[in-house]
């Protein structure tokens, strides 16, 4: 079994050093975010998000299936984390890592069971039919903060996501093409992101956001805190390290509101902006009678 | 299959517990009688929330819990969907019934997809299912059963071959299981009183007793002596060991009055012990595993095989003969034995 | 299956009776087990684990994949003990039979979580190059589990004599609104049961003894940020009254080993030495 390369103590010593002379080797502030870049795909439901060097691809997919025999009434809803190779030769395929593990945890806990997606709208016909809405979510580069990138990206494409619209006249079940009716998009709640920090010190007393990977690397612990813009913890998980201090902890928590804040500001604008993209040569704008003049 | 893993004894370890254990009367390590079981601690009832229970402690530390879990389940489904979970350990798949009593085993630091687990899972619950009498106990009415799950959990660390300790706690796990009784009448949907005073016994007892639950045990032969519960150093110089599996057959009218029970064989499997593995440190040349046997035309002169020299540890070679299999099986049937001696102890146990 | 939380704030009354602040009945038991290292059993409520402590030792045949449990603190030839954790939980643990495979994320969660917060209060720099294996048996679940298992656990490291910085001692607290009604009046509730983890938001909180560090901070359900802090306070209380109780176990069954002179331990020793 590969095992990842460790730091050397030079490195060690040189990352905690300069934390303590309140200094990040790339220069940042504690409480900033590398610059996150987000494009959407040519397809709808794809998106790839990337947080300095860490890069991450999301795909959302949809298929007709029938539903589980103990929830009728819902759909499907699952999310797959893949850390392949590719990422570092330390992930391995079909043996999962404790990092693959816990970021699949994390996304299930954040997304899927904060009700983001509406399930129920998922189903077609109770116990027979319903969509199975599936997104895959592969690392395609890993520095650092994996959580709060592919939890960005699988928000991101579901939302983006559009699936065909279908509908249901005396018992017969019909699935249009695009070309026949618009693809209608999900039905979704609300918008959770994850904020994680980073402890440092003998008390944890330092911390960081959006750590890097030799960052994450020297760190005593972490915490993941996901929200929505409403203020509504979906899941917290400070999952063992170095004891912090509770008040520090809920001091983190006000930091992460302010910055899901601004995620779900971006996304919208994101969204928003992609829309306009697709809607210019779009058959809403042939048929339409205004003429720019 | 090998029970356990080796022993670090060396040669002249395993030599001397060789002798000594063959002497008559055998002396064992620990100072025990050939017959003579480990002392242990069991009750039974310990968890509510199942419906039986039962832990059992052995005087060397080894500790075992098992829980009894029994769902109603329709018959005949079963028979066209399979065994969808398919775990390791279940009993599925040998004659009608099997399936309705489903075990799994759990040792620490063990897979449960490991060989010897699924072997000793394999083990327990053919001895329970073969037995008889349980399967038509667990049927409800004609559409539906009780399906038992028997999780099996070893607490401690595997010090020994786990078998007799797994199988003595699961035998006072289901003389302590209770079903909730039936108050639906023939093949309607089934009801049960929630009332949990009154429910039955798997097993009844009392004056209607007619049966108990099986139980395996560890037997072994060293030379000429049969010795019982080896324990792990003991096995490591085993010629053969066996795991008997004994029950108990309703008395005749005629014979109700006298004291004692009647034995009856209900399974044997020869479990391969670690004296029957190559010791590590045996050159290639001399391991018949790489076919030193086999290479006689070899042009070179054959490498020699080590004399057995007084003091120095060889492993058995070639397999048991049957007057001694089947002294093993008489000697833990016959009356007052050590078959005996065991059920008559669990007796003492209060099942709550 | 809705519970009736508005009988709360007629008689300030949970369902099982207790008022907001109460812990359900602890017990605890260490050296339960005379071939191990170290060993407990703890019951939360009608929640049941046994832990078992094997260690600090010598690394065992390196077993492939995640089977073995989650290293936490580093790997092999390291200059710490690595803390393995596995969890088992057993298949009548819960109302409706489920058997969990070792594959299971939650369990492998589980593990990764008491084996980090161990790791970081356990001086594992005292014992480089060896492993210490916890095994934690779950036999009945009633709410609280990752608290149980924390506390177990804490208690068996105890009883092996693995010297560490203080107890990490855990609870789980809770709300007594939904998230989705947003009323001030909410009061925060200690040591949730299986019924109140299943309707309301909860969180299990882990702390280092008595002080106000916290190890582990897990919250699975949505709840108000502004609820956090309620709950968060009420939590780390409770885990300084279980720490009372804790040590309070620890120091009985001190007192009578000491009480039964030395055979009891001299007893222990000659059975290691046999294998």
């Amino acid at each position: 079994m590969p095992r990842e390369a460790e730091p050397s103590l030079n490195e060690r010593q040189f990352v905690l050093q300069a934390l303590r002379e309140n200094l990040r080797l790339d220069g940042r502030p504690f409480d900033k975010y590398r610059p996150v870049e987000l494009i959407f795909g040519e397809q709808y439901g794809v998106v790839e998000v990337s947080f300095g060097k860490t890069k991450i691809l999301a795909k959302t997919s949809a298929e007709l299936t029938v539903p589980y025999v103990d929830r009728p009434l819902d759909g499907i809803f699952t999310i797959a984390t893949e850390l392949s190779p590719m990422t570092a030769p330390s992930f391995e395929v079909n043996r999962p890592t404790e990092t693959e593990v816990l970021l699949s945890r994390l996304l299930e806990k954040t997304v899927r069971r904060s009700g983001a997606l509406d399930t129920e709208s998922l189903c077609l016909v109770a116990g027979q039919k319903c969509w199975s809405v599936r997104v895959d979510v592969h690392v395609l580069s890993h520095d650092g903060d994996l959580t709060d990138a592919a939890c960005l990206a699988v928000v991101a494409a579901l939302r983006h996501f559009r699936k065909p619209d279908t509908s249901i006249e005396g018992g017969l079940l019909t699935v249009y093409t695009p070309a026949e009716r618009e693809p209608v998009p999900l039905s979704w709640l609300h918008s959770p992101f994850c904020v994680t920090w980073s402890f440092y010190g003998d008390q944890g007393e330092m911390a960081l956001l959006d750590a890097t990977l030799s960052e994450e690397h020297v760190r005593v612990g972490s915490c993941t805190i996901s929200m929505n813009r409403h203020g509504e913890i979906c899941q917290i998980a400070k999952l063992g390290g170095t004891p912090v201090d509770a008040v520090a902890l809920l001091q983190c928590t006000n930091v992460a509101l302010v910055k899901v804040k601004d995620f779900s500001a971006f996304l919208d604008r994101k969204l928003a902006e992609d829309a306009k993209r697709r809607d210019k040569g779009g058959l809403m704008a042939e048929l339409s009678a205004e003429n720019d003049r | 299959m090998a029970s356990t893993q080796h022993v670090l004894l060396s040669p002249a370890e395993l030599a001397y517990l060789h002798s000594s254990l063959s002497q008559t009367p055998p002396i064992r390590p620990d100072g025990r009688t050939a017959t003579q079981f480990r002392p242990l601690v069991a009750e039974t009832g310990i968890l509510p929330g199942t419906n039986g229970s039962a832990r059992i402690c052995f005087a060397d530390g080894t500790e075992a819990i098992v829980g009894v879990k029994a769902e109603v389940e329709a018959t005949g489904r079963q028979e066209e969907e399979g065994d969808e979970e398919g775990e390791g350990g279940s009993g599925n798949g040998n004659g009608n019934g099997s399936d309705w009593v489903e075990m799994s085993v759990e040792i620490p630091g063990v897979r449960d997809d490991d060989s010897g687990t699924a072997f000793l899972a394999a083990m327990l619950s053919e001895a329970v299912v073969a037995d008889g009498g349980l399967v038509g106990r667990l049927r409800i009415n004609g559409r539906f059963h009780w399906k038992l799950y028997l999780d099996i959990l070893l607490i401690s660390p595997p010090l020994s071959y786990p078998l007799p300790l797994l199988s003595l706690t699961t035998h006072l796990a289901l003389l302590a299981t209770r079903l909730p009784r039936l108050k639906s009448e023939g093949d309607e949907d089934p009801f049960f009183d929630d009332d949990w005073a009154a429910a039955t016994y798997l097993y009844p007892r009392g004056e209607k007793r007619t049966r108990r639950p099986p139980v395996t045990l560890l037997v072994m032969a060293v030379g000429k002596n049969i010795i019982f519960d080896p324990s792990k150093e003991e096995l490591a110089v085993a010629d053969v060991t066996l795991a008997v599996s004994v029950g108990e057959e309703s008395k005749p009218d005629s014979e109700k009055q006298k004291r004692g029970r009647r034995l009856k064989l209900v399974a044997v499997r020869t479990v391969d012990p670690p004296s029957r593995l190559t010791p590590p440190g045996v050159p290639n040349a001399v391991n018949a595993a790489y076919g030193a046997g086999g290479r006689q035309k070899q042009t070179g002169p054959r490498p020699v095989e080590p004399e057995a020299v007084e003091g120095v540890w060889r492993a058995p070679r070639g397999g048991a003969k049957p007057v001694v299999m089947a002294a093993l099986v008489q000697k833990t049937l016959e009356a007052g034995g050590v078959a005996d001696e065991v059920l008559d102890a669990l007796d003492g146990v209060d099942l709550g | 299956m809705p519970l009736d939380t508005s009988a709360y704030s007629l008689a300030l009354l949970r369902v099982d009776g207790r008022r907001w602040n109460e812990l359900r009945r602890i017990h605890a038991q260490i050296r339960t087990q005379a071939a191990a290292d170290g060993s407990s059993y703890l019951e939360m409520g009608h929640t049941k684990v046994m832990c078992v402590v094997t260690g600090p030792s010598e690394p065992g045949p390196k077993r492939g994949g995640m089977t073995g449990g989650v290293g936490g603190g580093g790997g092999e030839r390291s200059s710490t003990a690595d803390v393995s954790v596995s969890v088992v939980i057993a298949g009548f643990s819960s109302v409706d039979r489920k058997r969990r495979g070792r594959g299971d994320k939650r369990t492998l969660e589980l593990q990764s979580t008491i084996s980090s917060a161990l790791a970081a209060s356990l001086h594992t720099h005292l014992h480089p190059n060896s492993t210490i294996a916890i095994s934690l048996h779950v036999l009945s679940q009633d709410g609280s589990l990752l608290a149980a298992l924390i506390n177990a656990a804490t208690l068996a490291c105890i009883d092996a004599g693995i010297p560490m910085t203080d107890y990490v001692v855990a609870c789980t607290a809770g709300s007594t609104s939904t998230y989705a009604a947003n009323d001030e009046g909410a009061d925060p509730l200690l040591d949730m049961n299986h019924q109140e983890e299943q309707e309301l938001p909860s969180l299990t909180v882990a702390t280092l003894g008595s002080s106000d560090r916290v190890a582990v901070l897990v919250c699975e359900s949505r709840v108000q940020v502004s609820r956090l802090e309620g709950m968060l306070a009420v939590g780390v209380d409770g885990c300084k009254q279980v720490r009372e109780i804790l040590d309070r176990v620890v120091r009985e069954k001190g007192r009578r080993m000491i009480q039964e002179g030395t055979i009891e331990k001299g007893m222990s020793l000659d059975d290691m030495d046999i294998d």
